[in-house]
């Protein structure tokens, strides 16, 4: 059974089966907390942790599917081209929320770790959760965390981030497109980014501005602040 | 243009990101490199959004999907946070709802101050028309 687990085409087929559960779920309940992804991804992991399935027999296919990470993001460069005029009269407010945003998220994450007793490393760790994985990883080896920590952080902030967007605009009342947008994307990277593409093209195009723009910020704050 | 050709420039074009991603002394991800590298093509007009529409719109459209391995694979890093699951968990929510909020009102409130001070100088020219 095992060379039938270790083929590309299981961990495909169980992320598309997933997935798809996850969609007509997310469609019937209309409930924020039935997002497509984080359904497909408990999914998955109950049925490999069940049937005893090695996470590398899983990846056998599930690398496959990643590869596509790279050019979705890249294509998110339509959207901000589309948006360009909105980009060029807004470019301060966007600038000034990424930088705000970024801030918060490397202060907010390092006194909260301080308060719940947890050490310098896993600190330092955690400071980066807010950027997508390779400047988390980057950041974290530079720094002195733990990655595997890093990591864990980054993609439950994603999942959060893309399962709580449409609740969190309601709750800050945030009526403006572009300010939900780079919100998305400073707080969350390029899974929230997923989520605020499906919202609206404004708002993918902000994230998407927005998660380049807090990577490179939260690089320079960890450099000047010296962790 | 085919979707094998649309396939083919997308690609090319990571291909190219990653490459200047490797060479630079920090460390920019290559999908973001990529993503620079398209917006480029598109304003200097040496591609169009027509070009790779097809390819573009399946990759959006799908972009969640995509991320599933990426989950899944918090499994192998499950042993680095068992010890301190809760308190992790708690500073990821409550930094994720900061941050949101932090970013969110800022915009906000610098697009007010920005319209301000344009409608202000819109009325001090009109004034001086009079």
């Amino acid at each position: 059974m095992n060379e039938v687990f270790a083929s590309p085409f299981f961990g495909i087929t169980l992320s598309i089966l997933a997935y798809e559960i996850g969609v007509l779920v997310s469609r019937k309940t209309k409930l924020a907390i039935a997002n497509p992804l984080l359904i497909a991804i408990v999914l998955c992991i109950a049925v490999i942790e069940l049937a005893h399935i090695p996470l590398e027999s899983y990846n056998a296919g599930g690398n496959l599917i990643a590869i596509f990470l790279g050019p979705a993001t890249a294509v998110i460069a339509i959207s901000i081209y589309n948006q360009l005029s909105r980009l060029k009269k807004y470019f301060i407010p966007i600038l000034a929320g990424t930088l705000v945003g970024s801030l918060a998220s490397v202060g907010s994450a390092y006194f909260l770790c301080k308060l719940f007793g947890m050490g310098d490393v896993l600190t330092k760790s955690m400071v980066v959760k807010s950027v997508s994985t390779p400047f988390a990883l980057a950041i974290s080896k530079n720094i002195g965390g733990i990655p595997a920590v890093s990591v864990a952080a980054v993609v439950i902030t994603g999942i959060l981030g893309a399962v709580c967007a449409p609740m969190l605009i309601k709750i800050f009342r945030v009526k403006n497109p572009i300010a939900a947008g780079v919100a998305i994307g400073t707080s969350s990277h390029a899974v929230g980014t997923s989520k605020a593409i499906m919202i609206g093209e404004i708002e993918g195009a902000m994230s998407g501005i927005a998660l380049g723009l807090a990577g490179l910020l939260t690089v320079a704050i960890t450099l000047l602040l010296k962790f | 243009m085919k979707m094998m050709l649309q396939i083919g420039v997308v690609f090319g074009i990571c291909l190219i990101g990653q490459t200047i991603s490797v060479f630079l002394p920090i460390a920019v991800p290559g999908s973001v490199i990529s993503m620079v590298l398209l917006f480029l093509l598109l304003f200097f007009k040496v591609l169009k959004v027509d070009h790779i529409r097809k390819k573009a719109d399946f990759l959006l459209q799908n972009m969640a999907f995509f991320f599933i391995p990426a989950g899944v694979g918090i499994l192998a890093n499950l042993p680095a946070i068992k010890d301190y699951i809760l308190p992790l968990l708690a500073v990821v929510v409550l930094t994720t709802f900061i941050t949101f909020g932090a970013s969110a009102l800022t915009v906000q409130g610098v697009i007010a101050v920005q319209e301000r001070v344009v409608t202000g100088k819109i009325k001090r020219k009109d004034k001086k028309h009079e």
